[in-house]
């Protein structure tokens, strides 16, 4: 399933202009708030504007807000954010806590993340520290000089200890036991 | 027979099957091809149509300009901030319509902003560096502070700052050129209103943050790597010795060498290629990269230092330019 | 892209030449071996559309080892699309006319039966003696090591070292061997 037929841009995570490196940049630019002033689907926003305008306004002095009173429209809120992004948002028939919480939302948005399919959840300017793999990473330096094929790198290294071999070392450390007892007895 | 007639509605009940639900979006089949259509009828009338956003109902520039300044976290002289936003060919499309008017307002470029702020940032951006990347030659520290100010650069922190609506020039869209010259005159309008110390952060958090992610050895061009590394490794009285440490595929397209430098039978840095000449390169460069401290995996560089940084110290690697 | 990427991708997913010895080896137990070095799946940055599988070279093939009566007993299946056109070959007979033929049936049996089992199986080289192409054996810089133990014939071990070598028990003297 490709993303070339849909037409939701695909984007990764990412933070406009650094935005935390340095210092932190609140990414809404401005904010519209499109209302009428007598409609019932406007209450929300009516009251919103009427409590709880001037408080966020005062709280956030880097975002401009601009009220468009209406007639006969349902209320809109439309957010422009530094990287050009526009989102627009029927809040028709909301509630003045709901419309809040989705003014808040739109304040700390950093354009319309609605908008772009995250192609992973995660990002990173260095996805490796010690290095990518290459071939050369785990390989023995001996095969450089080494005559291929040979003995020495194609049999198995893996296999236990035969019987033969036990008894091989056995008989060695038999030997030089009984040559340090011989040692002993000639003291 | 009748046993199963009797418990019929017990089997179909077991029996039922019950669909499983498939999540997708919400998007009607007709939104593609109206978009679609909308598009074509509108390259037909010659492309898409923006219109600058003072020619908007909802706009204040006076507002705008307060807010741009809160949004940075800095406090600016709203006089001075206007004019570094007045570009000259605005200027000169005003005098023009005033002369045909009758009035003469004066209103100021922001040409000498732009230079003291261009001054200055070259200044403190070349200091800041040379205490940040202390093994980095000179002539490196010149390449990057090059790319920091270049007009690309420098225009794109400038439209992702919100300049690109407030900037009164003659033509829409604003060419990047007048973007990167409206940034600088920020940063001397900041000169002018705080204090150095205050500028310089500016600078630090919105210019040398871009170096964030980037690789600093791309910024600098390095013709000959290989006789480059000789004079530091002879200055310090050693022998470098390529050697071909491993290769795969010989007489294939797809062959590749690592050559290993090796002093004193240390081995320094090695390098890929797809040729033994390829790969001796890459590897004097990943070794004069390990002298310069810019590895890959090198300490991140330093964006939080304060105050004004001091100037180069002695002890620092002068290559000859002639 | 900068030199020094371009030159890293080209290092992380450049093709190294394998060579395997069948000598003795069981051709099923080192078709599991062999596929997994044709596929790259010995690799970290392994993918199925990565096109990252390396290239393995088969010698000494004409010596490997069927277990048990295979070679009496096992059939090759083969059809020539045409009526009456099946025909089932018996391992020695198979083996007599080609002996590449059964390690490569085996390899192409133990990879999974997918669109890119036949372009994985043209990195495959299979030679039935050690006598391999100079230029095909110059590409080759890895060997894969092979599962079952090859055991050194007692007339290859020189004299000194079989008198030498510690006994535990040994005939007497007068003991007559049939």
């Amino acid at each position: 399933m490709s993303a070339k037929n849909l037409f939701l841009n695909s984007g990764f995570v990412r933070a406009p202009l650094q935005n935390g490196v340095g210092r932190y940049v609140c990414q809404l630019q401005r904010i519209v708030l499109k209302f009428c002033k007598s409609h019932g689907g406007s209450r929300g926003m009516r009251d919103f504007i009427e409590q709880d305008l001037v408080d966020f306004a005062k709280h956030h002095p880097g975002v401009v807000v601009y009220l468009k009173p209406r007639r006969h429209r349902s209320p809109v809120i439309v957010g422009e954010y530094l990287n050009g992004d526009r989102v627009w948002m029927n809040v028709h028939n909301k509630t003045h806590e709901e419309i809040t919480k989705w003014i808040e939302v739109l304040r700390t948005q950093q354009g319309d993340i609605a908008s772009v399919r995250l192609r992973k959840y995660q990002y990173t300017d260095h996805p490796s520290i010690q290095g990518p793999w290459t071939p050369f990473t785990f390989k023995d330096p001996e095969l450089n000089t080494a005559e291929l094929p040979s003995s020495k790198f194609g049999a198995n290294n893996r296999l236990p200890m035969s019987a033969t071999e036990q008894l091989r070392l056995m008989f060695e450390k038999q030997k030089i036991s009984t040559k340090t007892e011989d040692l002993k007895i000639a003291e | 027979m009748a046993l199963i007639r009797r418990f019929m509605p017990l089997f179909s009940k077991v029996m039922r099957v019950y669909p499983i639900t498939v999540q997708s979006q919400k998007i009607h089949r007709w939104v593609a091809p109206t978009l679609m259509e909308l598009k074509r009828r509108e390259d037909k009338l010659g492309g898409k149509k923006t219109y600058p956003r003072n020619t908007y109902l909802e706009w204040n520039l006076e507002a705008e300009l307060f807010a741009f300044g809160q949004r940075l976290n800095e406090d600016f002289d709203p006089d001075l901030l206007l004019q570094a936003f007045t570009d000259r060919s605005y200027v000169i499309k005003e005098e023009i319509q005033q002369k045909k008017m009758g009035i003469d307002i004066k209103m100021n470029d922001n040409r000498e902003l732009a230079k003291k702020g261009e001054e200055f940032m070259s200044h403190y951006i070349k200091t800041y560096l040379e205490s940040v990347l202390p093994k980095f030659p000179p002539e490196g520290i010149k390449g990057v502070l090059k790319h920091l100010t270049s007009e690309a650069v420098l225009a794109n922190i400038s439209l992702h700052l919100g300049t690109k609506d407030i900037i009164l020039a003659s033509q829409y869209p604003v060419e990047e050129s007048i973007l990167a010259n409206t940034f600088k005159a920020i940063v001397g309008v900041l000169l002018e209103t705080s204090a150095e110390e205050r500028t310089g952060r500016f600078v630090r958090d919105f210019v040398i943050t871009q170096l964030q992610g980037q690789d600093i050895n791309e910024f600098w061009q390095i013709d000959d790597p290989w006789s480059l590394l000789n004079t530091f490794v002879e200055k310090d009285g050693g022998k470098l010795e390529p050697r071909l440490i491993g290769e795969v595929g010989k007489n294939t397209l797809l062959a590749c060498y690592q050559v290993g430098l090796y002093i004193d039978r240390k081995m320094i840095s090695s390098g890929y290629g797809e040729t033994v000449a390829t790969a001796k390169e890459m590897a004097a460069r990943a070794a004069l990269k390990k002298i310069f401290g810019t590895e890959d995996h090198m300490k991140p560089i330093d964006f939080k230092l304060e105050g004004l940084p001091k100037t180069a110290s002695q002890t620092r690697y002068q290559i000859s330019a002639s | 892209m900068s030199a020094a990427k371009r030159v890293q991708q080209w290092a992380t997913f450049a093709r190294t030449w394998h060579i395997f010895d069948c000598k003795w080896q069981d051709p099923y137990e080192s078709a599991n071996i062999i596929k997994k070095y044709l596929m790259g799946q010995h690799k970290p940055i392994y993918h199925p559309l990565n096109d990252c599988g390396d290239v393995v070279v088969c010698i000494n093939s004409r010596e490997i080892a069927l277990r048990g009566d295979e070679w009496r007993k096992r059939a090759y299946f083969h059809h020539t699309g045409y009526p009456g056109g099946a025909s089932w070959t018996l391992a020695w007979e198979l083996h007599n006319k080609d002996p590449t033929m059964i390690i490569k049936k085996a390899v192409y049996r133990a990879m999974k039966g997918n669109l890119q089992r036949r372009h994985t199986m043209q990195r495959l080289f299979i030679y039935h003696e050690e006598n391999v192409p100079e230029d095909i054996m110059k590409n080759v810089s890895s060997q894969i090591r092979q599962s079952r133990l090859v055991p050194t014939r007692l007339d290859h071990i020189p004299e000194e070292e079989v008198k030498q070598y510690p006994k535990v028990m040994d005939y007497p003297k007068d003991y007559v061997l049939k």
